[in-house]
């Protein structure tokens, strides 16, 4: 179940499928690789004076990055909306059940997970995306190189915040 | 043009949002070993890609003729540093780039902490560039570490 009004979520190899084939849509129809953390980098260009966000790349990019970052906010609420209704809410699932805490701790903890996935995602030049999805799909080194690094920082992040910190 | 990524973005986010893919309970389940979903929704989704793009690549272009290419990303230190960290923070705040903004859409309000984390991490890895850049071998800086 989704901690989204409990929804049930697709099968893995619908969503999957949805998924890989999305990708493709985006190459071959839009001409563009798949890759949401760049658009981050588009965010910070428009108020960051830093010499790194002034390269060719990001400038030229910012006519698709944008309203495709957009499109997955407003693809959240059409889901939100048509899924029960649009309500904000704080539930966290599992984070609630064995910690607890009330919005300013998930304030807290959800910004300094957010500066790891800025930092981290813009060092490693990717994300879930990027590496994951495509860069696999493109049998690149980086992209290899990069999945496995965030699935294992993942697996024991988790393991020690869940089963050795909390106990589960 | 910019509809049409909007509108992409819309189906994508979608399916994000209704696969688990943006719920904090199933990525923490992906760590854990508990709930393979996320395995097979990646594995799925990079075994559909896979042929495909070797075959746009091999014809070069798009859907209209327009050219097509596709470049690796730079391969560099970042990779794994980079990686590792952001490995920390998927797993502390369940979700990665694209599901904050999904959870945003959705209505979890502790989304909108993650995203000012993340543009502050962002803003913070560009203006410390040119150092990082000696510290790890990084790419030079018209290249960037990797777009995506």
């Amino acid at each position: 179940m989704l901690i989204l009004h409990d929804l049930t979520p697709y099968h893995w190899a619908l969503a999957g499928a949805g998924i890989g084939l999305l990708t493709l849509f985006l190459l071959f129809v839009l001409r563009k690789r798949l890759g949401i953390s760049t658009g981050f980098e588009n965010v910070c260009s428009l108020v960051v004076r830093a010499p790194y966000f002034r390269r060719p790349a990001i400038a030229a990019s910012h006519g698709w990055r944008l309203p495709l970052l957009l499109g997955l906010v407003l693809g959240g609420a059409l889901s939100a909306v048509l899924g029960g209704g649009w309500a904000p809410f704080w539930d966290l699932g599992l984070f609630d059940t064995v910690f607890g805490g009330g919005p300013a701790v998930k304030v807290a903890w959800m910004f300094v997970g957010g500066l790891f996935i800025g930092f981290g995602t813009r060092l490693a030049g990717g994300c879930t995306s990027g590496h994951g999805i495509f860069g696999m799909a493109n049998l690149e080194p980086s992209g290899i190189a990069a999945t496995l690094s965030f699935m294992a920082a993942g697996v024991i992040t988790t393991n020690v915040v869940y089963r050795l910190v909390g106990g589960i | 043009m910019p509809l049409a990524f909007l509108l992409f973005g819309i189906v994508f986010g979608w399916v994000l949002s209704r696969s688990g893919a943006a719920d904090y309970d199933f990525i923490q389940g992906m760590f854990l070993f508990t709930e393979l979903q996320l395995y097979g929704i990646i594995g799925v989704a990079v075994a559909v890609a896979l042929p495909g793009v070797m075959w746009i690549k091999r014809r070069g272009r798009g859907l209209t003729g327009a050219p097509v290419s596709v470049k690796p990303k730079p391969r560099h230190r970042g990779n794994i540093v980079g990686g590792a960290l952001f490995g920390v923070g998927w797993s502390l705040t369940g979700m990665c780039p694209g599901p904050i903004l999904v959870n945003i859409g959705e209505g979890k309000l502790y989304a909108l902490a993650a995203l000012a984390g993340v543009l502050v991490g962002a803003s913070l890895f560009g203006v410390l560039y040119p150092r990082l850049q000696k510290l790890l071998g990084l790419p030079d800086m018209g290249i960037g570490t990797g777009d995506g």
